[in-house]
Parts: structure tokens; sequence; C-alpha cells
């Protein structure tokens, strides 16, 4: 099973063209060339990917964040249990 | 007075997406109207209707996501970036700051919000997609025009209905007329082809019935046998100069966009009027400084419902007296469908092109004279070798605004 910072690496390189030697625990997400509305369209890619929902308040946390950030805080959400409700994704 | 030129066309329609097959088309009386089988939130769905077909990867580098433009936003950057090619002008820091984009769209980005709704109430109850409200706004269009060329003037969008982009042309011209811009991308575009636009237009009972042998001949204006309009989607983009520049840099000058009226019937919100109609053709004339002996030739609004063709024929004569029975009245949307907020661009560019090619494009599958709708529609096949000084282009719309366009041969 992918670790979340490879499951991230593959949202940079798949969504964003970012190519996936260039990222690395340290570079920041504007480093890699995402700007504002990218950050905003790739929380969407990471609540899909990990099954999670990112709460209101967490939105604007990503801008200067480094991709560690990124990984550390959605380890965090997994582990209080922010999760996509139940049938999320699913048919009524 | 500073006078407007048109140096450039785009358009993305029914009839193909380039000006010099979508005009081959209108001459030959064919139609891009058909039964359209479709997917919808319940499941597949088939309704008559005029849909574009339309490839966007061809319009848009892969580094430009596709997914971030609405239908409609695709085919006013496609038909903007025709125009714009067309006209052979560059946007530079010497002309920025006066030019400018003036767009109309009625229902606005209405496939994104369908799908938007249906995921939420369907399927996903607690998300949509991430710049959702970036796709749907009904200015999306133009503030992308601006960005893709650096436009740094007047970003405009109107939304009246059936005349929201005859409005956005007029308008635009005004900003040239009087020197708040020297360049206008200006028009506009509607795609709305979708399940709940099309039950929303069913309930107004203002669609044609299928014509059972012969789907593409369901649009009839000004025929004794007509029963409505048929949707369709697109979007027509005209460049609009101020004549000594576009002189200056030697621009082709397809025609001068000469006048502009504007009125509002004010009594009931879908129910046409003579005097209002009426009203907005004096005033475009009067604003060209023309008579209507100038006029060669009128692209009706021409929708196919009862209701328009017989209030239109009757303000056409008063305003243009016997010379309305001397002149070809046509409805192209017998062949294009009705593109609702895109209508007005496609018909004005159509006349355009008709000034420009020296022809008539006919209201097609006129088969049935229809006794209160009396004058020269041109039924069936369009007319070459007509050398037209002057021509008028209507849109009228629910809401009751009435926009008039005239182009005029170039001097």
């Amino acid at each position: 099973m992918a670790t979340i910072f490879e499951t991230v690496q593959n949202i940079l390189a798949d969504k964003y063209s970012v190519a996936k030697e260039t990222v690395t625990p340290e570079s920041t997400l504007e480093s890699l060339g995402l700007d504002s509305l990218d950050l905003i369209e790739m929380m969407f890619e990471v609540e899909d990917a990990f099954n999670i929902r990112v709460p209101q308040e967490a939105g604007t946390a990503l801008k200067a964040a480094t991709v560690q950030d990124v990984v550390d805080n959605i380890q965090k959400m997994i582990d209080e249990g922010v999760a996509a409700p139940t049938g999320g994704g699913q048919q009524p | 007075m500073r006078r407007v030129v048109v140096t450039g066309l785009g358009a993305i329609t029914p009839l193909g997406n380039d000006i010099d097959t979508l005009f081959s088309s209108l001459i030959a009386g064919e139609s891009g109207i058909r039964m359209i089988s479709a997917e919808g939130p319940r499941g597949p769905f088939t309704n008559l209707g005029a849909d574009v077909h339309f490839d966007p990867t061809l319009y848009f580098p892969p580094q430009q996501r596709i997914e971030h433009y609405d239908r409609v936003s695709q085919f006013c950057l496609a038909a903007a970036s025709m125009a714009v090619k067309d006209a052979a002008i560059e946007f530079t820091d010497a002309n920025r700051n006066k030019a400018g984009v003036s767009l109309g769209t009625g229902m606005g980005s209405g496939t994104t919000l369908e799908e938007t709704f249906t995921q939420l109430l369907l399927r996903d109850p607690d998300r949509v997609k991430p710049l959702t409200v970036l796709k749907v706004m009904n200015n999306a269009s133009a503030g992308h025009i601006a960005i893709q060329y650096g436009l740094a003037g007047p970003d405009l969008t109107y939304s009246c209905a059936c005349s929201s982009s005859s409005v956005s042309i007029g308008e635009a011209f005004r900003q040239i007329r009087h020197g708040y811009a020297d360049v206008m991308i200006a028009g506009g575009g509607e795609a709305a082809l979708a399940f709940g636009f099309f039950k929303s237009w069913e309930a107004m009972h203002v669609l044609a019935f299928p014509d059972r042998a012969n789907p593409s001949a369901s649009c009839r204006p000004f025929s004794k046998n007509r029963s409505g309009l048929v949707l369709g989607e697109g979007a027509a983009v005209v460049i609009l100069e101020e004549r000594e520049a576009a002189l200056r840099r030697g621009a082709h000058i397809y025609a001068e966009l000469a006048g502009y009226g504007s009125s509002n019937d004010y009594k009931h919100i879908t129910k046409p009027s003579v005097e209002g109609q009426a009203g907005a053709m004096t005033l475009a004339l009067a604003d060209a400084g023309l008579s209507a002996a100038d006029i060669d030739y009128v692209n009706a609004h021409g929708t196919a419902t009862a209701l328009n063709d017989v209030t239109e024929t009757r303000a056409i004569k008063q305003v243009l007296g016997d010379r309305a029975y001397k002149i070809p009245v046509s409805s192209t949307k017998s062949m294009h469908g009705h593109l609702l907020g895109g209508a007005g661009a496609l018909e004005f560019l159509i006349s355009v092109l008709a000034i420009h090619h020296k022809a008539v494009p006919p209201t097609a599958h006129l088969d049935v004279p229809d006794p209160e709708c009396d004058l020269d529609y041109v039924p069936g096949r369009g007319r070459v070798d007509q050398d037209l000084r002057c021509v008028m282009s209507n849109s009228f719309a629910f809401g009751g605004t009435n926009a008039v366009l005239i182009a005029r041969q170039p001097d």
C-alpha cells in the first residue's frame, strides 16, 4: 500500500503535471507551481484519495505548506477520524 | 463621431465551427436541427435540438485545463480565438487599456449547474466540485477572454434572455463610439442543452413538435404550420474597432456597425409588442442616420412561435412601410435553432457575412404561407448576387428587451 507521501506525490504528478522526482518532503506546494486555485482543487483530490473531509477552517492552511506539512495534516485527519460521511461518493 | 467597424468573425455553431461552413450551409438551406440523445440525471433522454459538434482539445492546449471552463465558456473562448485570428490584431501595452470584452448569455453555465446539483442531490450530499463558482458565474467567459488576450478595458457581461448578445454587441459599439474603448471583443453564447433546461422550456409550451419524417425540418418560422422554437447552442464573437484605427493598421473591414436601438415592451414578461419591437428598429435606424429605403435585408428574430412571427411582421411593416414588401426578411433560426443568449451575436455575424458574400440566407422549411405573415421570407434556399447596402438584425426577448443592430457595407 502506498504511503501518504507517495499518494500526495501521485496526485501532484497526475493532476498538476509536477515531475515526481521534484517532490520532496521539504518542497512547498507553491514552489511546485501550484497557485491558490490549484490548492483548493488539490484538497478535493486529497479528500477522495483518503476518504476524509478537510474541515472548512483547515482550508487556508495549505498555502505556505510543505509536502511534509500536508502529509502530517492528512495523518492527523485520518487519526482524528475526519471521515467522509457514510455513503459519500455513493448512490443514495 | 467615432465610427465602428467589424474586422474579425468567429463562431461555434450547429452548422459548423467556422464561418465559411456556417454560411455555405445557410445559403444551401441546410439544417443543424436533429433528435439529440443524451444522458440525463435519471437516465437517457431524447429531445429535438441544434447541438454543436465540438472537440475542445482543438482549441485549448493541454496545460489549459478544460474542466475549469463550462461548455459555454469553451464555445466563447473558441469563437473569440477565431475572431482575433481573423482580425489579425495583436494586443500589447500600446492598446490593451482601451481594449475590452462584452459578452451576452441567457442561461449561463447550464450544463455545469445541472451536473453540480445532480451530484449534490443524488450522489454526494456534502460537497460539490471545487471551483464550481468560477465555472458557473455568468461572466466567466468574458473574464477568461480578457486574461487570454491581456485586455485591461471594460469587461462586461449582459444577460437579457434572447437579446443578450445583441445588447452586448450594441453596448460594446457604444463603448467605442463614446471613446471608452478602441477595440472590443463582442458577442455571446449559450450551452444549455441539458435535461432540466429542456424540461423548463417544454413547460413554457414554446418548443417545436418534432417532424417525424424529417426532424431537421421541425423549425418553420413564418410558416402557417410552425409549431415553435428549437433550442440550440453555440457562440459567436465579432471584433469591433474604431474605424480610423482599423484603417491605419490596414485591417480587413467586413462591415460597419452603423446603429443600435434598444427598447422594452414594458407590458408583459413574455408577450411581445409591435410598439416595443418597432421602437427598437426605429431607434436603430435613427442611430445609424438611415431611413427605411437604405435597408436591403432584415435578419429577423423569427422564432417560429405564433406570437413572435406575427408581431415581428407587423413591427417590420410599421417601421419600413412599403419597403418591407420589397426586401428579403429571413429567419436563420430555421437552420441553427434558437441560441437564446447567443442568438443575437450569431445572427448579427450572419448579417455581416450576408453583406460580405452578397448573399441572403433563406428561411428554411417555409412551405405553407401564413396570411398574417406576408413578407418575402426567402423560403427554402438562399439568394446569391445580392448587393446589400445595409442589413438590420433583430433580437427580442422574454423580459421585453428588444435590441436591433444595423450593419452597413464598408465605404
